[in-house]
Order: C-alpha cells, then structure tokens, then sequence
C-alpha cells in the first residue's frame, strides 16, 4: 500500500507542478466568469446611458406634460457614471403654430457636436390618439426609446389622474411606485421554482464530469504510454505490482481532476464575488451583495447531498474510464495507436453523452432510467437527473453500487491488459491478442 | 539449507501463444558470486530475468530469492534491476525520478534523498559548476543518462543486483564505472547476475555462468569448472608478427599446414592476434609446437589453455541455438 502512495503522490506531483496545470487551472475560471460577466456588463452599459435625458421636449399641448415627463426621466434610478454630470431635458413649451420651427431649430442643435440627442415631440395627437414623435442620434436605441415611451405613459397617466381630481400627492405616490419583481418559472411539468437552474446545474455537472474524465483520463493514457515508451515502466514493474501501479496512477491523475474542479469553482467563486461587483460598478450598475447574485447566479440547487453523490460519481467514473484508457495505453506503442485503442472507450463515453438531450427533456424516461444505472454511463446522467428532478435515495444508491461494482470490473480488467501490455513492445493491439493476454496474465 | 543460495530457480517454464520461451529451467546462484546469465539472442534470458523479478508469472516452477518466495515486497525490495532497455521519465528532475524509484524499493524519502546526493556526487553529476540532479533527464547527455539509471539501480542498497545486458549501449568509460561497480558490490557480499552474450566479459568477470539456449539450460558451474569440463586442452598461438606476417596471413604458409593436420588439430580459431587451436583427441601439444617451428614459425606465444566460454558456447549451442530463438522474446 505504501507503493500505491508513492506512485499516486509522483503521478499528482508531476500533473500539479506541469505548467499546462497552471495555465488551465486560471483558464477556465476566468473564462467562465467571463462567459457570465461579459453579457451583464454589455447590458449595464447600454442600461447606464443617460442619453435619453440628454434631449429637448418640444410640448405644445399646453397641458404641462411636458414638465411631468422631464420629471419622470429625472426620476430614473439609473446612476451616472462618476465624475459626469447627469444632464437635464430641457422642456420648450411651445404653441402648436411655432412648433415646426422648434423642431428645425432642435434638429440643427442636435447636429452639432456635444449637444443634445434627441427631441421629443408631444402635441394635441398625443393627447387625442396617444402618438408620440422622437427624433434623435439614439433612435434606433431601443433601451432609450423604451425609456421615453414609459416615461411619457407615466407622465400621461400623472396628467389623466389630474384631470378626474385625484390629488397632486397621490398622483406623484403612484408615479414614484417601484416594484421588484421575483421571477418564477412553471413548465409542462408543472415544477416551480428552480426551473432554469436546474437545467444548468445538472448539464453542468454532466459537462465537467465529462470534460474532467476526457482531459485526465487521457492524461493517464498518454503517462502509462510515456512509461512505456521510455521503457521506465519495466523498472517501476520490478518494484510494484502493476496492479498497484495502474490503481496509484488513477487515484493520482483522479486526485488531480478534482483538485482541478475545486480551484475552477473556489476561483470562480472568487471571481464572481470579488470582480464582478467590481467590473458591474465601473459599468455603473449598483451592486448590492455578491457579485454572483447579481448576476442572477447562484448555488441554490445544489445541496450537500447532491455534492457528495457528484463526487463520489466522478471518482467512480473516473475509475472506470481512466483505469480503461491505461489499458488501452498499455496496449500501443505511439500516440496515433493509442488515439485508436482509446476510441472504443471513448465511444462509451461519447455515447452516453449523446443521450443527455433525452434525459433533459424527460429525466424520468426509460432511456434516463437505464441510463442512471448502466456503470458506464450511470457517472453522467444520474447527477443530471438528480439536478433536474428528484430521484429517490434507493435508486442513487443502487446506481453507486452498481457503478462501483463497474469499476471493480473495469480495474481488474484494465490491470490484466496493463500487465502484459506494459511488456508488449513493437506489435499493434488486436482483439485476440488482448484476449490472449488477459488469459495468460 | 538453501540460505546460502541467492537465486533459487526450479523447473520454470514459460510458455507464450506460439513458442515456449524458457523450458523446465532450473539454476542456483550462490550468495556473494557474480553470475552471468549467457545466451544467444532470444534464448530466453530476458523472460528469465522477468520472472525472477515477478514481472511476468512462469507457468510452471518455483523462484526463490535469499529463500524466499520471490514475490514478496520485502524481497522485492533488496532486489535491483537494470532493464536491457533503459529509460527515465523524460520530463521529471532528476533527483525526483531517483527518490520516486528509491522510495518505490521502500527507502524512506528523507533516507533516499541523501544517499542519491552521495551517488550523484560519486559519479559526478553534482559538481561545483553545475548540479545536474536539479536538471530534468531530457537534459542529460545519454552518458549522463546510463549514470542515472545505474543510480537508479543501486540507491537502495539491493543484496541482489540484476543486470540485463548492461555493457549494451555504455560507452568505454561508463562501461569500466560498471565492472568497477560490480566488483566493488562482490566486495562487499552482494550477489550480481548478469545476462549477456559477449563471452569475454562473462569470463572476465563471473564466478559462475549458466549458458540457456531455445529456452533451456544448455550447461551452468563455476566458470573454471565449465571450461575444464568440456575435457579438452586448447592452445593458444601468437606469431611474431615480421613485416608480412601476421597471425592472419599465417594460415597460408606452413603454418597454414600444419594447423590444417586433422590428426593434430581439430578446429582452430582465427582470433586475428591469436589462434585459439583445439588439439585433436589424443594429440600431443609437443608435437604440434615441434611442427610448427619446423614449419618455420616464429612462435611469441605458445600456451595451453582451457577453451574460452565463447568456444564452447559456440560449440554447445551452436548457430542453429542462434537461429531459432532469434524471433521470440529475450
């Protein structure tokens, strides 16, 4: 046993010092930080614009509408970048005989350079068939548009309540009325709640168990055929038995993937809480709490019950899929061969993946059901279903066992093939050579 | 009763998909000797080796080290081992692959690192300009390398050093740090087995020798036991070498002759700066030495010998021996 520990500690040691360690294990984080920071932060900017209180409000109604809208825009929450000053529309009332000579007038202001946007124009039309005109360099702004449309509504409410009598303070109660609203999704299935999260959660999980098995799981591949190659697995063999060595090889490269996966989470986690706050304030948006729940992003839905079962199904998954790909390693003598041995475990993989549409879409289906207890595939789909909806305890366990009882199979078989593979020099990998070999192991 | 044998070796046999490798072999290396192991290519010394190691499994026999089953740890690790194909981990530092294949023999990580500063020191690959234990193997020049991996070799101290075909790629001075090495080990009570099939350094440096040929035993003793065995005395002749000639070019003068006499000589052996000359049964030294001076040789060396191990391994095995095992494992 005391073996065991010295392959695993060389083979973690190694992976953990190797620069591309280093490199993926900041890469990913920032990437995924980006993935959600980059889009929130393309919308605080457009949200912060103050342009469209940067206008000209032509009003000839002669209702004062023109004063309330200017209020409302006033009223927007939306903070100004520091350091700017946060400009005023300028109302112009004017009679409904000067008003195209105002508009010209306002045209030409807006053409010239650091003036105003836009002009927005509220005449009788608007009082009797509720049309508004805007004219402006940020017409096309949605964002902006959209303000002064609800702006005006406001306004135009503001001046209907006036006009039924209702008192100045109550009208300027329900013009000042925010709400904040908490989002909830029901589907066909009738799941409240957590339902986009859900989603994301167990595809997520499915997709860095799958990432984590492919990358180091071809990590042990490509270390059992550098052994090989480098004729130092010979010397190693002499010492340990290859059982051992196979087991400490897969426990080390295995410890490596989740020392992977908690620096991913903890540094994203980092990051989300630390710079995103920090990159959304620059952008003007005002934050309060965690960066990531400002991003409406959240570990909600994962408990520490599901925690505990993703590990225990990455370990065993990764057993099983990296303990195969070191046989098949073992097998080859070049990395093209080993890219070919590898293919019918890589298949195992794949082909399990290809199911997860059918899983999200009915994660209590036949296919996901099976799925969740085949070993080979039980690692990826049962924490995606448990994601996405509840399964009961009995089944999470049956499908361990099951998996751990895959595992015991595929290590005893991989250390079989390893055995006389390791020694097998010059002759490519056949069916019946494996077999032979696994016979006389 | 066995304790004083180091390598125990009784009735093994291997057999793969398409040949047996090694049949029924049995073979005792006492404690203290250094043994060789000799063969031609494929004759199964390799698969030997592999057992006697617990790499591969025998099919049928029974391998015991100082005693012991062979395959447990404890004595696994008094057991060093130097594979015919060497190689390190390419990227690693060298001072790690040294402590990660110590602590593999069971050394202690504290233990190893000082005992691979000493080694490193000795075959000076720590010296004042550079220290090349920090340095990775993809660095080391392939002197350096065969360095290392005999390092690897010995740092822990085996009481059984194996060797497969360790003169095999090592450049005169590394090969002459490799006798020294051995003989230093006998010196000190550790058993060494090696497999070769370059006679002349098996005689040069073995207390005993088994010769295996096609997976089987072909003879084994003390090396002055096997050569006397044989029962037959061999001359060696060296002629003063005048302007043309040389002990090449005598085989065409009387000399030629007279080594060509079936009644006095059996068969001899062109060693181009002497001939190893085989008497025929029954014929007198004397009378060939008497012979050849009549001829007109002017003799600089005229000795009786014991035949050399290449002879009778050439005479036991034979080039058919060679042949057949050429395909199979080593």
């Amino acid at each position: 046993m005391d073996k065991f520990w010295v392959v695993a500690k060389r083979e973690y040691l190694e992976r953990v010092r190797s620069r591309w360690f280093v490199v993926m294990t900041l890469f990913v984080p920032v990437f995924i930080t980006a993935i959600f920071l980059i889009p929130a932060w393309v919308t605080a900017r457009s949200a912060a614009s103050v342009s469209s209180r940067n206008i000209v409000i032509l009003d000839a109604t002669g209702t004062g509408l023109g004063k309330r809208v200017s209020d409302v825009l006033m009223r927007d929450s939306t903070p100004v970048r520091r350091g700017a000053q946060p400009p005023a529309p300028q109302v112009r009332e004017v009679s409904a005989s000067s008003l195209a000579a105002a508009e010209d007038s306002a045209t030409h202001e807006v053409m010239r350079p650091n003036s105003i946007v836009g002009y927005l124009v509220l005449d009788d039309s608007t009082l009797s068939t509720r049309r508004i005109r805007y004219a402006g360099r940020n017409a096309s702004s949605i964002v902006d548009t959209d303000k002064l449309k609800s702006a005006v509504r406001q306004a135009f409410t503001g001046v209907m309540l006036q006009r039924e009598g209702v008192k100045p303070e109550t009208i300027a109660l329900i013009s000042n009325l925010s709400l904040s609203m908490s989002q909830t999704r029901i589907d066909e299935r009738g799941r409240g709640g957590s339902g986009q999260a859900a989603i994301f959660l167990g595809v997520g999980i499915g997709i860095l168990l799958l990432m984590s098995i492919i990358f180091h799981g071809q990590n042990v591949l490509r270390g059992v055929l550098e052994e090989k190659s480098t004729r130092v697995a010979e010397v190693v063999i002499s010492s340990i038995k290859p059982e051992m060595l196979l087991a400490g090889k897969v426990a080390g490269a295995g410890a490596v993937g989740l020392t992977q996966q908690v620096l991913w989470i903890a540094i994203s986690a980092y990051l989300m809480t630390n710079l995103a706050p920090l990159v959304l304030k620059s952008a003007g948006v005002p934050v309060s709490g965690g960066g990531a729940s400002a991003l409406g992003f959240s570990f909600g839905g994962l408990t520490i019950g599901l925690f505990v079962v993703v590990v225990l199904y990455f370990l065993f998954g990764f057993v099983f899929y990296a303990s195969l790909l070191a046989a098949a390693g073992s097998m080859v003598n070049s990395e093209q061969d080993a890219q070919q041995a590898a293919m019918p475990v890589m298949y195992l993989l794949i082909g399990s993946w290809l199911f997860v549409n059918s899983v999200i879409v009915n994660p209590t289906g036949t296919i996901a059901k099976v799925l969740s207890w085949l070993p080979f595939s039980s690692p990826i789909i049962m924490p995606m279903r448990m994601g996405l909806s509840p399964v009961g305890w009995p089944s999470v366990v049956g499908s361990l066992a099951v998996c751990a009882l895959g595992c015991v199979f595929a290590v005893w078989l991989a250390a079989r093939i390893y055995r006389v593979g390791m020694l097998m020099y010059g002759k490519k990998p056949s069916l019946a050579g494996v077999g032979n070999g696994v016979r006389y192991a | 009763m066995h304790n004083d044998l180091a390598i125990d070796i009784r009735g093994v046999t291997k057999r793969y998909e398409e040949h047996v490798a090694v049949r029924d072999l049995s073979l005792q290396v006492p404690r203290g000797t250094v043994y060789g192991l000799l063969g031609p290519n494929g004759a199964g010394k390799t698969t030997t080796i592999r057992m006697l190691l617990d790499i591969i499994a025998p099919d049928a026999g029974s391998i015991a080290i100082f005693g012991r089953p062979h395959h447990e740890a404890e004595i696994l690790n008094r057991v060093g081992y130097l594979p015919e194909e060497r190689g390190l981990y390419r990227k690693m530092q060298v001072r790690r692959v040294l402590r990660f294949l110590a602590e593999l023999k069971g050394l202690k990580a504290a233990e190893a690192d000082a005992r691979i500063n000493d080694w490193l020191k000795r075959f000076g690959l720590t010296t004042a300009e550079r220290d090349w234990g920090n340095a990775k193997i993809d660095e080391l020049s392939r002197g350096m390398q065969q360095k290392v991996q005999f390092i690897a070799t010995l740092v822990h101290e085996p009481d059984l050093v194996i060797l497969d075909e360790p003169f095999s790629g090592l450049d005169p001075i590394n090969a002459q740090a490799l006798k020294d090495a051995v003989l230093d080990l006998k010196k000190r009570g550790k058993t060494v087995v090696f497999s070769t099939h370059v006679m002349e350094n098996a005689e040069r440096m073995c207390d005993a020798v088994c010769i295996i040929a096609r997976g089987e035993k072909v003879l084994d003793g003390q090396v002055t036991d096997v050569r006397s065995s044989s029962g037959r005395r061999n001359v060696a002749l060296a002629l003063v070498p005048n302007g043309t000639s040389s002990a090449g070019r005598a085989s065409d003068n009387g000399v030629g002759h007279v080594l060509r006499d079936t009644r006095l000589v059996n068969r001899f052996d062109d060693n181009n700066r002497y001939f190893e000359i085989e008497l025929a049964a029954g014929a007198d030294a004397q009378e060939l030495l008497h012979r050849l001076i009549d001829a007109g040789a002017s003799i600089e060396r005229f000795e009786l010998v014991l035949p050399s191990l290449h002879q009778i391994f050439i005479e036991r095995v034979g080039a058919q021996g060679v042949e057949a095992g050429m395909s199979g494992h080593g």
